[in-house]
């Protein structure tokens, strides 16, 4: 028996480090080509003037969607007292915190001077529904900061108290304070609840506000309209949802029943938001092919018959959608942590697909047909494949939010508050 | 126009000396600039076009557009199916729209109406995020994404500045603007003297052969064409005519006569 358990370990040993090195090694290759970027700006990007917001708008609406998803979730447990996910309001934080970094450092990429992205807080212009965003977003982060602050404080004064040698970075991170008496642990209580009220409108502001960037664009058809913005917060939720069950199933350690308990409730939810999400996309489409205006059927002919017709098919409704659905509803795999933490990954990656559909088709059919030959140059062409420079930006982020998640775990007492989550919820 | 070249030459130099200081406001798009008792725009007579692109041609020269940028393009389509077959085609200024939807849009501001309708872009503004390019529904902007037609720097052709906002951003250097930069038709505003008032009519409608394309001033009902002579508002009312995509309301400043 021991000998298995050594032989397991090393097993994992190996499997950690062949991670590690993995990851090493798509950061270098992802943080070479964000230089790239800084160095030469977009010259590598194929994004085109028909098709100005290619796959890092993709990638940014998704960590957004991401950010707000999981912050709305948490609000479940701070605002609405939800016992049953209390373990999990912590990394739900955490999650909303690194997606809307990782957003940000996305879109500055995308901007064509990165180095006057302030200008539009300096020089806002008011009638601008970007700029009113990027100021909702400042609001957003601080908010979020605080919140973890409140939701760790008593984890961290726990750990400062224990002494040993990182003491003096616990105290740092608890900013002084000792407390640990129950009106202290009250008042944290009544500060992430009120946070949460507050935060709640600002998330969906912010989120809904992305939305609403692409949907008073009347020069796109397909993205003109009441319902996208709802469509960006619905899918938002789902993908927050997904991500914070798959987290959940993979690092937490929590005991085992009670880990399978929120994995199940987490994915329960998504599961059926992610219905929900379906139902609107339907609505679009059916409206869309009955009224039958050409550009706007041509959107979504795009979308599902188009060069990029798999990422529809396979991997928002195939991959994202219809299995993640079936492992939650077969009583078997929806009652494993790890098959609900599969699920999870699966609508995470589906939600990337449907942020791609809602950026790049509708921007496919340009605004007079005959503009792709009015003016031969690659930059007016029709269509838009990513280059192997964007994917790799793209991959860069990623992997450096992955280091970004790691070096927290080890920094932040997480499994602890996770712990005093399920104790709370026990008693 | 010897004069005139030499005169961007200084101003491009003195530009480029100034940017590396400090960076300069485009002091063209300020809100108080432009001639107020003008609303400048066109009125373009299909009947007279005679789809020979020469107006796209003489844009590219008067700007000195890179590659991948287009200010006013000629666009030609051929439409239906024998025996109802047509063919479309008009020359594309940006509308100047008066309730345009690039500057309602742009986060920082750096779009902008001047007094005389023209609407404009402050490159030090602006931080090229290309919102505008997404909502702009006459796809009348471009965003500069770095390409030139010859590399080497230090070709003549390069030398040249472009003559565009006075010559501020003459001279095309990496990572500076107007590289990263959204860009647009600025009905020629360079072609302006201080008054607001214009020394030569924009590039497109002097070059025209039919004598399609008039440029005036839409304001004054007695205002005429500054290339042709004739009264803005006479060949309006003369013909019916029409602007693009009229249902979006973003009221156009030019005017299509039907072919
Ligand atoms: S045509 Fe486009 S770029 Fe020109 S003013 Fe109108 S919205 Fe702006
Ligand atoms: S690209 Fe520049 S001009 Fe266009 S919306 Fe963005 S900041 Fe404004
Ligand atoms: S007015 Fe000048 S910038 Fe505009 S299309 Fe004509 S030539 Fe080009």
């Amino acid at each position: 028996m021991n000998e298995l358990k050594t032989t397991f370990s090393q097993g994992s040993v190996i499997a950690r480090l062949l991670g590690y090195l993995i990851l090493l090694a798509v950061s270098a290759v992802g943080v070479w080509a964000i230089f790239g970027t800084l160095r030469d700006g977009h010259i590598e990007a194929t994004t085109t003037q028909n098709v100005p917001w290619g796959l890092w708008v993709a990638l940014y609406i998704f960590f957004l969607g991401l950010s707000a998803g999981s912050f709305l979730l948490s609000t479940l447990v701070y605002v609405f007292g939800i016992k049953k996910l209390e373990p999990a309001g912590p990394l739900a934080l955490l999650q909303a915190l690194g997606c809307l970094v990782l957003g940000g450092m996305l879109i500055l990429l995308d901007l064509g001077h990165p180095a006057r992205m302030y200008k539009i807080i300096t020089s806002m212009n008011p009638t601008s529904v970007m700029a009113w965003m990027g100021f909702f977003y400042n609001i957003y982060i601080v908010v979020v900061l605080v919140e973890i602050y409140f939701a760790l404080r008593p984890q961290l004064v726990l750990k400062a108290q224990a002494g040993g040698s990182s003491a003096w970075w616990y105290r740092l991170l608890a900013l002084g304070s000792k407390r640990l008496d129950p009106a202290s642990l009250a008042r944290d209580k009544k500060w992430l609840m009120a946070l949460g009220i507050l935060g709640i409108p600002i998330a969906i502001t912010v989120h809904g506000g992305v939305g609403s960037i692409f949907a008073v664009a009347k020069a796109r058809p397909n993205w003109f309209g009441g319902l996208f913005p709802i469509i960006f917060l619905i899918s938002a939720l789902a993908s927050g949802g997904a991500l914070l069950a798959l987290l959940t199933a993979v690092f937490s350690r929590l005991p085992k029943e009670a880990k399978r308990g929120v994995v199940r409730t987490i994915m329960r939810l998504t599961v059926g938001i992610l219905a929900f999400d379906l139902l609107l996309m339907c609505s679009e489409i059916m409206v869309t092919y009955y009224g039958n205006i050409p550009h706007e059927v041509a959107g979504w002919n795009f979308a599902m018959f188009g060069p990029s017709w798999w990422v529809f098919w396979l991997i928002q409704l195939a991959v994202g959608a219809a299995i993640p659905i079936l492992i939650v509803i077969n009583p078997k795999t929806g009652r494993s942590a790890g098959w609900l933490g599969l699920a999870g990954l699966l609508v995470v990656v589906g939600i990337i697909g449907a942020r791609w559909n809602l950026v790049v088709p509708p921007q496919l059919t340009p605004t007079f047909d005959a503009l792709p030959n009015a003016y031969h140059h690659a930059r007016f062409a029709l269509g838009y494949v990513p280059s192997v420079h964007e994917f790799l930006v793209g991959l860069g982020v990623v992997a450096l939010g992955l280091w970004a998640f790691l070096l927290l775990r080890k920094l932040l007492p997480l499994d602890e508050a996770e712990l005093a989550g399920v104790e709370n919820h026990h008693v | 126009m010897d004069m005139t070249r030499r005169g961007f030459l200084k101003g491009a130099g003195v530009a480029v000396a100034a940017a590396t200081a400090t960076a300069l406001p485009g002091c063209l798009q300020e809100a108080s600039a432009g001639n107020g008792n003008r609303r400048w725009g066109m009125v373009i007579d299909l009947k007279r076009c005679i789809a020979c692109k020469a107006c796209g041609a003489a844009c590219r020269l008067e700007n000195k557009t890179p590659p991948g940028v287009a200010y006013g393009v000629f666009l030609d389509e051929e439409k239906g199916q024998f025996p109802h077959a047509y063919r479309l085609s008009f020359f594309r200024p940006c509308m100047q729209c008066e309730e345009s939807s690039c500057a309602k849009v742009c986060p920082t501001g750096a779009t902008s109406h001047r007094k005389d309708g023209i609407v404009g872009v402050d490159y030090e503004k602006c931080i090229g995020c290309r919102y505008c390019i997404a909502a702009c529904p006459y796809g009348a902007r471009s965003f500069d994404y770095g390409h030139n037609y010859i590399e080497a720097a230090n070709n003549p052709y390069n030398a040249i500045p472009s003559s565009e906002y006075g010559a501020e951003y003459g001279l095309r250097s990496k990572g500076r603007s107007p590289i990263g930069n959204v860009r647009k038709c600025t009905f020629c505003l360079h072609l302006q003297d201080e008054k607001g008032e214009y020394r030569e009519p924009t590039a497109c409608s002097r070059t025209c052969m039919g004598k399609a394309i008039h440029f005036g001033d839409l304001k004054d009902p007695e205002a005429k064409c500054l290339v042709h002579g004739e009264k803005m508002q006479e060949l309006l009312a003369r013909r019916g005519h029409y602007r693009l995509k009229e249902e979006l309301g973003n009221e156009p400043s030019v005017y299509y006569l039907p072919a």
